[in-house]
């Protein structure tokens, strides 16, 4: 049995580290590989398409309703409380921007990404695991198929998609939830809610919100698969690569949202 | 451990998971999915840009001031509670004056006028807010590109001054309520007034300051009653006296050639006396008002004094010079108060 020594240490962390750096390294190589070959129309075929819609199906439109439910709910919540606490300091003006600035542009779409990770991306995490430890990618590959293109691009695609749409539409439904609760069942503050969403939203935040639901989507299906594949091909090594993943899952969500808020406010 | 050696049919079983229990209309299920997404962004975007007045012709207004602070980009022109345009950029320019642009709708810029007025409000609490202000709606339209100076009305500014002065006023009313200022010894001051007006003296001790002097007073006027009182006894005498005289000159003595020229002087003399007493009479008048006028009544009562002197002195030299030229004895003696 190897005893780790004092005297080795150092080279121990070091290791560490090199293993570590080596590991996102791969993150952002299986990300770029994944995009580009996303964004190729060649790649496509019958099978992906069919794996990326039932990808999307799963992961968007199975849980829709009771989506659509949750985070109305919720988006009301913040919003009544925001405006309550607005009102109540007499900062109605500005009660608008808080609620968007906070639900519309942090809140939802954070919230939608932990949630799709919480659902899709764990289950990718444990699905690629399994395939790579039982090694039915390499299987596919001697079969003359690209596990890449057949199976994990797909993957990818259908995640970020499905982030995308439920931020969408989680957004669309907040921002129409603000201004019924804000003016009440009326079209007469029409003006100034669309004077006060001019204000808010320019080019940098729209832009911005865009590409942030964006890269949520790619962090919740590419990290769990880059974390799986990562894993020695042991059974008992899936829990660990699934806890890997979406461990670094959350870290990389945290460190995206943290990217956008620098990029807006500093 | 052999898995990654199985042959390829597992590899297609697995394919054949993925891809097996057929789910139905998936494509269209997925389909209505995306285009809804495209939908919502697209109308989102659509109305963002909408919302920051992309599809709307505008017209520029230029806003000079010294200080933009609180002033950003896409904050509101407002005229009369209404928003009718939106900074588009904010410059500083050459001259350090800031240049605010400001894009208002073609349709809102009717609102603006050559005389409109522009201010930068900066209440206590909340944002910034420019206001349009047009006084007179007759005049001419504001032309496209117009650069007009922006009045700051800055709540904030206003309070170092509003606490000085407030400072100074409490400053002031401190000592105002001071023990030694000037206002609690005016008001010590009239708490002896009025001790002394509802002493015995009454409003005339407060008028003269003391009890003694309103004494004084008193004593005056007694004096004075008495004096009135033998000036009565006198001019009955001088009656007396003249009845005499009269009668001596002009009675059934006869009229001495020698008296001739006393008696002429002696009406002149008689004149002087009747003058002063008249006189007399009149300060008397005067004397009455003495309880309304103390200090007057006293300067009345040393001029009225002189003058009763004056007249007794003559009317004794008068009455010596009759007994001088009348060999009968009279008692001549005036007494004076």
């Amino acid at each position: 049995m190897e005893i780790p020594s004092f005297h080795d240490a150092p080279e121990k962390v070091a290791r560490t580290f090199v293993a570590w750096l080596a590991s996102w390294w791969r993150v952002f190589h299986f990300g770029a590989k994944a995009i580009v070959m996303a964004a190729s129309p060649s790649a496509y075929d019958r099978a992906t398409s069919n794996l990326m819609a039932r990808q999307v199906y799963f992961t968007a439109w199975q849980i829709l309703p009771g989506f659509i439910l949750v985070s109305a709910i919720f988006s009301y919540m913040v919003i009544r409380i925001v405006l309550l606490a607005a009102v109540s300091y007499g900062l109605e003006d500005l009660a608008l921007a808080i609620v968007v600035r906070v639900l519309i542009l942090e809140l939802i779409p954070l919230f939608v990404a932990l949630f799709v990770a919480l659902r899709s991306g764990a289950a990718i995490n444990t699905e690629v695991a399994l395939m790579h430890i039982r090694g039915d990618l390499e299987a596919l590959q001697r079969a003359g198929e690209d596990p890449m293109r057949h199976q994990l691009v797909p993957r990818v695609v259908g995640s970020a998609v499905s982030v995308f749409s439920l931020t969408v539409i989680a957004c669309s439904m907040a921002t129409v939830l603000a201004y019924f609760a804000m003016y009440g069942f009326t079209a007469g503050g029409i003006a100034d809610y669309t004077l006060a969403m001019s204000r808010i939203f320019d080019v940098a935040i729209t832009l911005g919100l865009g590409l942030k639901a964006f890269f949520f989507g790619l962090a919740v299906a590419i990290i769990p698969i880059t974390a799986s594949l990562d894993a020695p091909r042991e059974a008992r090594y899936a829990p660990i690569a699934v806890l890997n993943g979406m461990v670094r899952l959350f870290l990389s969500l945290a460190l995206i949202e943290g990217a956008s808020l620098a990029f807006k406010y500093i | 451990m052999d898995q990654p050696s199985q042959p390829p049919p597992q590899a297609a079983s697995v394919s054949e998971t993925v891809t097996a229990a057929p789910i139905r209309h998936l494509e269209f299920k997925v389909a209505m999915l995306l285009s809804i997404t495209l939908v919502l962004s697209g109308a989102f975007t659509a109305y963002v840009l909408y919302a920051r007045g992309v599809f709307a012709s505008t017209q520029k207004v230029i806003l000079v001031t010294d200080d933009s602070e609180g002033v950003n980009v896409g904050m509101p022109l407002t005229f009369a509670g209404f928003s009718i345009g939106r900074v588009r950029t904010i410059e500083l320019g050459d001259d350090a004056k800031v240049r605010i642009f400001v894009d208002v709708p073609t349709r809102d810029a009717r609102w603006l006028k050559v005389s409109t007025v522009f201010v930068i409000e900066k209440p206590l609490v909340g944002g910034v807010r420019i206001r349009a202000v047009t006084g007179q709606l007759e005049d001419p339209p504001l032309p496209n590109g117009a650069a007009r100076a922006v009045l700051r009305g800055d709540a904030t500014e206003e309070i170092p001054r509003l606490l000085s002065s407030v400072r100074e006023v409490l400053e002031n009313v401190q000592r105002v309520t001071a023990a030694d200022s000037s206002l609690n010894a005016s008001l010590g001051n009239v708490r002896t007034v009025t001790e002394r007006m509802a002493g015995r003296s009454g409003v005339l001790a407060a008028a003269l300051g003391s009890e003694e002097n309103a004494r004084k007073v008193f004593a005056a006027l007694d004096r004075t009653n008495a004096l009135l009182d033998s000036m009565g006894g006198v001019s009955a005498r001088l009656g007396q006296t003249l009845d005499k005289a009269d009668k001596r000159m002009f009675g059934t003595g006869g009229v001495m050639d020698e008296t001739q020229k006393a008696v002429v002087q002696l009406n002149a003399i008689l004149g002087d006396a009747r003058e002063s007493l008249k006189k007399a009479d009149a300060v008397l008048a005067d004397v009455q008002k003495i309880g309304a006028n103390a200090r007057t009544a006293t300067d009345d009562l040393g001029v009225l004094r002189g003058e009763v002197d004056a007249s007794l002195r003559k009317i004794n030299g008068l009455i010596d010079e009759v007994n001088r030229k009348w060999p009968f004895k009279r008692d001549t003696e005036v007494k004076l108060p």
